[in-house]
This record gives structure tokens, C-alpha cells and sequence, in this order.
């Protein structure tokens, strides 16, 4: 290795390393990620295009109700002025001004969700206090109680008497969650799923808290966030009964009774929508989350530190759509560390320099096989499609652009089957390097014309044992971590690659194919 | 395995890379050795013989004409001017009716040839899959001392040329398998040649030692290759026009007119240090020693094979 290139190696990561040290040991950065079951952060984005006259757009926040801790806070707008509002148990976030054109808002926040489990209270049970009673115990519009169908319903599932509300509540339950079904397309009307024994999970919920309230338990909706890894939050409804002087969270939909499940976060009451907006033209919004990898006062740090330095540089305070990518995208020099290992130290032979970098990616959504089947099929389709075009005798780029049809078709037929067996987004932010594969049948297929299937399967076979060897570090928290919170990392990856940018000597691959050259019987030590 | 590899002077991928092509062919002259068409120019410019340019064509809407003109030549050779590995390459042998007899007997319809020509053009075959240039030159018909060895395609000689000083040669004998290809990848043989004497001295085939050709069972060791003088000088003095310092002459000798630059190539395989049973690094090295000094281009063929000869004679010493 030359001189220049080993003190320019040693350089970046001494420079990286020293970085990463001072991190970790002035300001207590940690190393490895913390065990952060139930700690999300959540971004909702709202747009709202108005007229010019005064308007307000108010959705419901995570308030700490059910044991959830809800940190940092934080709410940008243009142009308009933000409070919180309460109202019994809600909180209600209100973005209120004159509202001219398109105006964004951004609230962002992190919660420790964890799920609560409350225990069923046991004897017999104080009566509901008359506040309750009066605000959730009644019949309404929304939830019909009084009315002789629900009665019937009630008297033909024969309840424990008044004084076990905890078994009628049961029972109730067992009805509306197995004898009415849920379907997406059916009514969210509270008598319509009751007469036809099916309905959404919005009329089934609706349904429940109507039965409850006739059967004498005050019970409400709740409206919140069904947070997944790696896909937009799922907004959830359900329901809670008022029980031995607290609240029952229950769900006839997702099948709970008495406790909530872990990343299930409650917004408040389900009276209303999530967001709602008043004066305003049209209002649209997204929900975003993130599965957190830093305990909330790790975090904190990062947030407001000594160093004013570190503050600024910190990739935390980003949006959570681009902490996102950029998770994603700070593993690219892993990978690319991974590649260039194995072909200028191993010597094997890949398809292009970041195609595996990318087949990994693809593969990144899911575990192994699933991942690897799916790329075979598409890589078997495009060159089946390669092969029939061959017969058409189509210029390069017409023919390119025609296999990259058919890939695209085949993965958006993919998706659909990944809809229909309940895999849902499936394919979400995959589809990009899936695409990318066209370059590879292309590649493929002539080496098959003009090397024949023994020397095009090599390099290929090379190429997604590459992959394979980078999936799991395109899917190790740890990894994720580090590279994220300290992007620094990226620079002792750079300093490796120039060291292996200058490595002069032997390829694996070189011992290999040369061994018939070395001296049988050696006159130097070995 | 490293230690003994390393004593017998082999030389790897990446020090190939690091430290003699990168360090001596300088990036900007890489157009002239892999474009076919200016390597033609340029030796044409110095008076080294080369296959005949027939006809050219640029762009797609001139293969018409391109076939028009193809139409007084018996046999020739399609091939772009910015292939790479023999990839490309269509061998016409004569005319059939409305087609062309290609090498190996095979047939292809005009219809054929054009759409593989526009594939040449829309950069099938091109190192980089830039559109290229599909270009199409005589054919040579190879030397009966070398046609003997092989039974289709046209052998060729590659010599590997270091800062103007040969180094090791080899030549590469086309087989059934490598349908006529001179390519070691594709199944043809290497056979090493002693550049003092000018004798093939070893032979491989996918880089397994072998004594004669499978197609033909004819022994391909000890074969003197023909011209050999004038194969040296046309190497060493077409490698001087190109300013580049480690590169791979291809040479084919012509039954009529001799020793004729084919192509070359600046980043030469290292398969012909199997094919010679020898590294490259200890010839290398011993270049680097006189080069400083400017000599006339007999006096480093001289050197040159004087230096292949020492480097032998040590090797079997350490044998």
C-alpha cells in the first residue's frame, strides 16, 4: 500500500473515531441502542388550503392518559398561532389565524407507549359517578341506546343481573366481537351493523359502546395510532367501559379486553375526528412514525446539550419522513464497505458495483427467503420477457424501457397479492431498487448469449451472495444506531475504503488462481 | 501460499491496478487503445500494419449503406470499436444467397447482420454501454505455422509491453469451445512463449496445464511463432505510439502479410502468467531498473527478452 494512501486511511478514521469518542465519552452518547419497546416518534402533517377568511384546524394530541409518557412536544406553523386545549379528558391541539392559500403544520412528538394492562376489578362495584354517567352513560344520536332494537338485542343475550356489570360487559363484548362480523366496506352506523350482524370497525365500536350504555356501563370511544416498524401509523378506534371507578380499554376489532396493546397510542376521545378544520377550504393529513432507538433522556441530550455544536449537527431533530431515509441511507456505506471487501479482497466477480448494495436494500423489508424469492421471480420474469423480446429485434434503450414495464407491472401484481394474503405494504419503499433490477436482467441475459448459463450465473450467483451478506447489516439495530447517531462513522467507513483502495496485495481469488505458480517446494519460510 | 506466491513474483488484480496501471496509463489515453478506430488511425499515422478499415458506420441510418459496401468483399469482420473480451464480433466467411456464411459454418440473413450491427451502435458490446461505432475490416487469414494449432478462428499474439520493454508474451489458440474466440475466459488456450527463443514453452486451457489441443490433438509446446522479430517490433512500436506505460498488444500474424496489430489493451488479463508458469513482478521490477535511461527500440526488445530470459533461468534455479 503506498504511503499516502495509509496516512489518509489512518486520518479519516482517527478523525472519525476521535469524534465518535469525544460523543460517547464527554457527552455520554451511547453506544448501543436501548431497549425502547414502546417508544415511538410520531409526526403529523396537516395541510390546510383556505380563502382568506379566519379558520382554525384543531386534531386531537396524545394527552397522559394510560400510563403513556408523551416527551418533547413540538408544533411548527406558518402564520398560525398554537394552544392546547382540554376538554374532559382530551387534549386538543388549535392552529387557529386566517387562512390564505396552503398553509402546513407540523406536530411532532415522541411517546413511550408500553400498552397497559388494568386489572378487572373484583366484588361488588360502586355505582359510576353522576359526571360520568351524565357524559357517557346516555343514549345520543351516535349511540342509540334507548332504542327496542338494542333492548331486544340485550334481552335475547340473557345478562347477569346489573349488580356483575363486569360480566355483562363480557358478554356483551363476546356478542359484538363474535357474532357480528367486520367489514371493511360495511356501515359505521350503530343500529345498521347491529341489523346486519356486520359492520365497519367504526360500527362495530360504535355498537359496543351502545350496548354497554344500555346494559347501565358508561362507556366512549377512543380514537388513536396503531404504530408499526417500517410503515405509516394505522388509526385505530376502540372502545372503553367505565368499571370499579376507572376505564376498561376493550376492542371488539383487535381483539382486546381490559388492557391496551403495546404501540397502540390513545389520541382522546372518539367523538370527533383526528383532525378537523373549520373556515378552511379543503385539510388533508398524514400520520408518520418511527420506532425510537434512544431512551427519552439519551434524547434529550442530543436535544439540548452542552454543546451547542453537537445540537446543530444532530440528525434527531430532522423530520421524522427524513430520519427516516436517512436511517436507511447512512447503512449505504456499510454495504458499500461489505462490496468492496469482497471484490478487491475476496475477488469475486458481482454485476456492477452497487448492485448487491441494492438487491440488499430491496431486500431490506423482509427476512431472507421471502426477500430472495421475490427477487428470483422478478429477475426469472425479466429475463423470460428479455428472452421473448429477443424475437423482436428492438433497439437497446425501447427494449430496456419495455423490460422495465413488465417489472413494474410484476411488482405492482405482487402488491396486490401481498394485499390479498393481509401482508399490507408489503412492498412499501422497496419498490424503488426492485425496479433497478431491470439493469440486471439485461446485464444477465447477454452474458447468457454471449458466455453461455455457466459464466452469467457466477457473477449473478456472486452478486446475491454479496446481498446476502449485507442484509443483515442493512437490518441490525445496532448498525442502524451507530451510523444514525453518529454519522461520524461514515468517515472511519471512508478512511477503511481507502486502505482497501490501496491494498496492493493478493486477492483471495489471486491465491486461488495462481496457486499452480507458487514452488512446490518452497525456498522461503511459509 | 501468499509468501511463495509473492517470491515467485505473481502478480495480482489489485497490484496490477494500483501500481502499474493506474500509475502508467494515464486515464485520458485510454480512448486510443479501446477504440478500435482510432487505434487503426493512429497506427496507420505511424506505419504499422493493421487490418484494413472497410467500412464504418456511426449511426443506425447508416447500415444500409454500410451493407452496400460490404457487398465487394468476399469475407470480413464486424466488430465495435469499443468492444471488449472478442464480445461483438461477427466473422463473415463469404456470401450465401441472401446472406452470409459466418465463421464455424453457421449462417447469418442480411436481416441478422443489421440488427446486430444496430446493436453494436446502440452499445451492446461497449465497455460502458455508450452508444459505440460499429466498424468492419478485412479479415486476416492467420499464418498455416499457427493455423495449424487451431481448428477455427485466428490465433493471435499478446505481448505485454512495459514502459516500452516486452515482458512476457503468450499466444492464444482459439478451440471448439471458445467458438473461435481468442479468449482464455471462453475456453481458449494460453500458450506461454519464450520471448528470447520464441517458442511456445506451456499451454493452458482454463487455466489447467495442457501439452496439446483437444480439438485437433495436435502438441502445441515447442512451436516456434512465425515472425517472431517482426511480432516484437510491431508490439513494442505500436505500444510506443499510444504514450501508455503497461499494455497488452494483441498481434496477429497474416499468412500474406505478416505481424499486424490487431488491438490492445490497457488493462491486459493476468492469465498469461499461468500460460508462461512465471510472474510478472520480477520482470516488472527489472524494467523499472533500466528504464530511466531513453534506448532505441531494438535494444529494448533486447533487454527486454534478456530479462524474460534471467527471470527463467531463476525460476527453474528455484525450481
Amino acid at each position: 500500500m503506498s504511503r499516502a494512501a495509509l496516512v489518509t486511511g489512518a486520518l479519516l478514521v482517527a478523525l472519525g473515531l476521535a469524534v465518535f469518542a469525544a460523543k460517547v465519552g464527554i457527552y455520554g452518547l451511547p453506544v448501543k441502542p436501548a431497549d425502547t419497546r414502546g417508544l415511538w416518534q410520531v409526526e403529523l402533517r396537516v395541510t390546510v388550503r383556505g380563502d382568506g377568511r379566519q379558520g382554525s384546524v384543531s386534531a386531537l394530541l396524545p394527552g397522559p392518559a394510560g400510563g403513556q409518557a408523551v416527551l418533547d412536544e413540538r408544533s411548527t406553523s406558518d402564520r398560525l398561532s398554537f394552544s392546547i386545549r382540554k376538554r374532559d379528558d382530551a387534549r386538543i391541539g388549535v392552529w387557529q389565524g386566517r387562512l390564505e392559500g396552503v398553509h402546513e403544520i407540523f406536530y411532532q412528538f415522541r411517546v413511550q407507549s408500553g400498552g397497559e394492562v388494568v386489572p378487572l376489578p373484583e366484588g361488588p362495584l360502586p355505582d359510576p359517578p353522576a359526571s360520568v354517567v351524565k357524559a357517557h352513560g346516555r343514549a345520543s344520536h351516535e349511540f342509540p341506546a334507548g332504542s327496542p332494537e338494542v333492548r331486544d338485542a340485550l334481552e335475547r343475550l340473557s345478562l347477569p343481573p346489573p349488580a356483575n356489570p363486569l360480566d355483562r360487559v363480557r358478554k356483551v363484548f363476546a356478542f359484538v366481537s363474535h357474532e357480528v362480523a367486520t367489514t371493511g366496506s360495511a356501515g359505521s352506523d350503530a343500529m345498521l351493523t347491529l341489523a346486519q350482524r356486520e359492520g365497519s370497525s367504526i360500527g362495530k365500536a360504535r355498537l359496543l359502546v351502545t350496548l354497554l350504555r344500555a346494559a347501565g356501563v358508561p362507556a366512549r370511544l377512543v380514537r388513536g395510532l396503531g404504530l408499526r416498524e417500517l410503515a405509516a401509523p394505522d388509526e385505530k378506534i376502540w372502545c372503553e367501559a367505565w368499571l370499579g371507578g376507572g376505564w376498561l380499554p376493550l376492542s371488539p376489532v383487535d381483539g382486546f379486553f381490559a388492557e391496551r396493546p403495546e404501540d397502540l397510542v390513545p389520541l382522546g376521545d372518539g367523538g370527533r375526528e383526528l383532525v378537523e378544520a373549520t373556515g378552511a377550504l379543503a385539510v388533508g393529513y398524514r400520520f408518520r412514525s418511527l420506532r425510537e432507538r434512544l431512551r427519552p433522556a439519551e434524547v434529550a441530550l442530543l436535544m439540548e446539550p452542552e454543546s451547542p455544536v453537537l445540537a446543530d449537527v444532530s440528525l434527531y431533530k430532522l423530520p421524522v419522513g427524513t430520519q427516516s431515509a436517512l436511517r436507511a441511507l447512512l447503512l449505504f456505506p456499510l454495504g458499500a464497505l461489505i462490496v468492496a471487501l469482497f471484490r478487491n479482497v475476496v475477488g469475486v466477480p458481482t454485476y456492477g458495483t452497487f448492485m448487491p448494495l441494492l438487491v440488499a436494500f430491496a431486500l431490506r423489508g423482509f427476512s431472507l427467503a421471502p426477500g430472495l424469492l421475490l427477487v428470483a421471480f422478478v429477475l426469472a420474469l425479466g429475463v423470460v420477457t428479455r428472452l421473448a423480446l429477443e424475437r423482436l429485434r428492438l433497439l437497446m434503450v425501447p427494449r430496456l424501457s419495455v423490460m422495465l414495464c413488465v417489472v413494474v407491472l410484476s411488482v405492482a401484481a405482487l402488491s396486490l397479492a401481498g394485499e390479498a394474503l393481509g401482508a399490507r405494504e408489503f412492498f412499501a419503499g422497496v419498490l424503488f431498487p426492485i425496479v433497478i433490477l431491470t439493469m440486471l436482467v439485461e446485464r444477465f441475459t447477454i452474458s447468457v448469449a454471449e458466455e453461455g448459463w455457466r459464466e452469467a450465473l457466477v457473477p449473478l450467483g456472486w452478486s446475491l451472495l454479496v446481498a446476502v451478506a449485507i442484509h443483515p447489516v442493512f437490518r441490525n439495530p445496532l448498525a442502524e444506531h451507530l451510523m444514525f447517531t453518529f454519522p461520524e462513522l461514515t468517515v472511519v467507513v471512508m478512511g477503511a475504503l481507502v486502505w482497501i483502495g490501496g491494498y496492493t496485495g493478493y486477492r483471495v481469488a489471486d491465491l486461488l488462481r495462481f496457486r499452480a505458480l507458487a514452488p512446490v517446494a518452497p525456498g522461503a519460510r511459509f | 501460499m501468499w509468501r511463495r506466491l509473492r517470491a515467485a513474483g505473481v502478480l495480482g488484480i489489485n497490484g496490477r491496478n494500483a501500481l502499474y496501471t493506474l500509475r502508467h496509463n494515464a486515464r485520458r489515453l485510454y480512448p486510443l487503445v479501446d477504440d478500435k478506430l482510432a487505434t487503426k488511425r493512429l497506427c496507420e499515422a505511424a506505419g504499422i500494419p493493421a487490418p484494413r478499415l472497410l467500412a464504418v458506420a456511426y449511426r443506425h441510418y447508416e447500415l444500409r449503406r454500410l451493407l452496400a459496401e460490404l457487398a465487394a468483399h468476399q469475407s470480413f469482420v464486424l466488430k465495435p470499436a469499443r468492444g471488449a473480451m472478442g464480445n461483438g464480433i461477427v466473422v463473415v466467411l463469404g456470401h450465401r444467397g441472401e446472406g452470409f456464411v459466418r465463421s464455424g459454418g453457421r449462417e447469418i440473413s442480411r436481416e441478422g447482420f443489421l440488427y446486430h450491427a444496430a446493436g453494436i451502435i446502440s452499445g451492446l458490446y461497449s465497455l460502458a454501454g455508450h452508444s459505440d461505432v460499429a466498424m468492419v475490416e478485412e479479415r486476416l487469414e492467420s499464418h498455416p505455422a499457427l493455423a495449424a494449432l487451431c481448428t477455427e478462428g485466428v490465433p493471435d499474439v499478446r505481448v505485454i509491453v512495459y514502459r516500452g520493454y516486452p515482458v512476457m508474451s503468450m499466444t492464444r489458440l482459439p478451440t471448439a469451445a471458445s467458438a473461435g474466440r481468442a479468449n482464455l475466459h471462453q475456453g481458449a488456450i494460453g500458450a506461454g512463449i519464450e520471448l528470447a527463443s520464441g517458442r511456445t514453452h506451456r499451454a493452458i486451457l482454463r487455466g489447467r496445464e495442457v501439452g496439446e489441443n483437444p480439438d485437433t490433438g495436435r502438441r502445441v509446446l515447442g512451436v516456434p511463432i512465425p515472425a517472431w522479430e517482426r511480432v516484437l517490433e510491431t508490439a513494442v512500436r505500436a505500444t510506443d505510439q499510444t504514450g501508455l506505460g503497461y499494455v497488452g498488444a494483441d498481434v496477429v500474424v497474416d499468412a500474406a502479410r505478416g505481424a499486424m496489430i490487431l488491438e490492445m489493451n490497457a488493462r491486459p488479463g493476468l492469465a498469461i502468467q499461468l500460460a508462461n508458469g512465471a510472474g510478472l513482478l520480477h520482470r516488472l521490477r527489472a524494467v523499472d531498473e533500466l528504464a530511466e535511461v531513453s534506448r532505441s527500440l531494438s535494444q529494448r526488445i533486447e533487454l527486454g527478452r534478456e530479462i524474460a530470459a534471467r527471470a527463467r533461468a531463476r525460476a527453474r534455479r528455484a525450481a
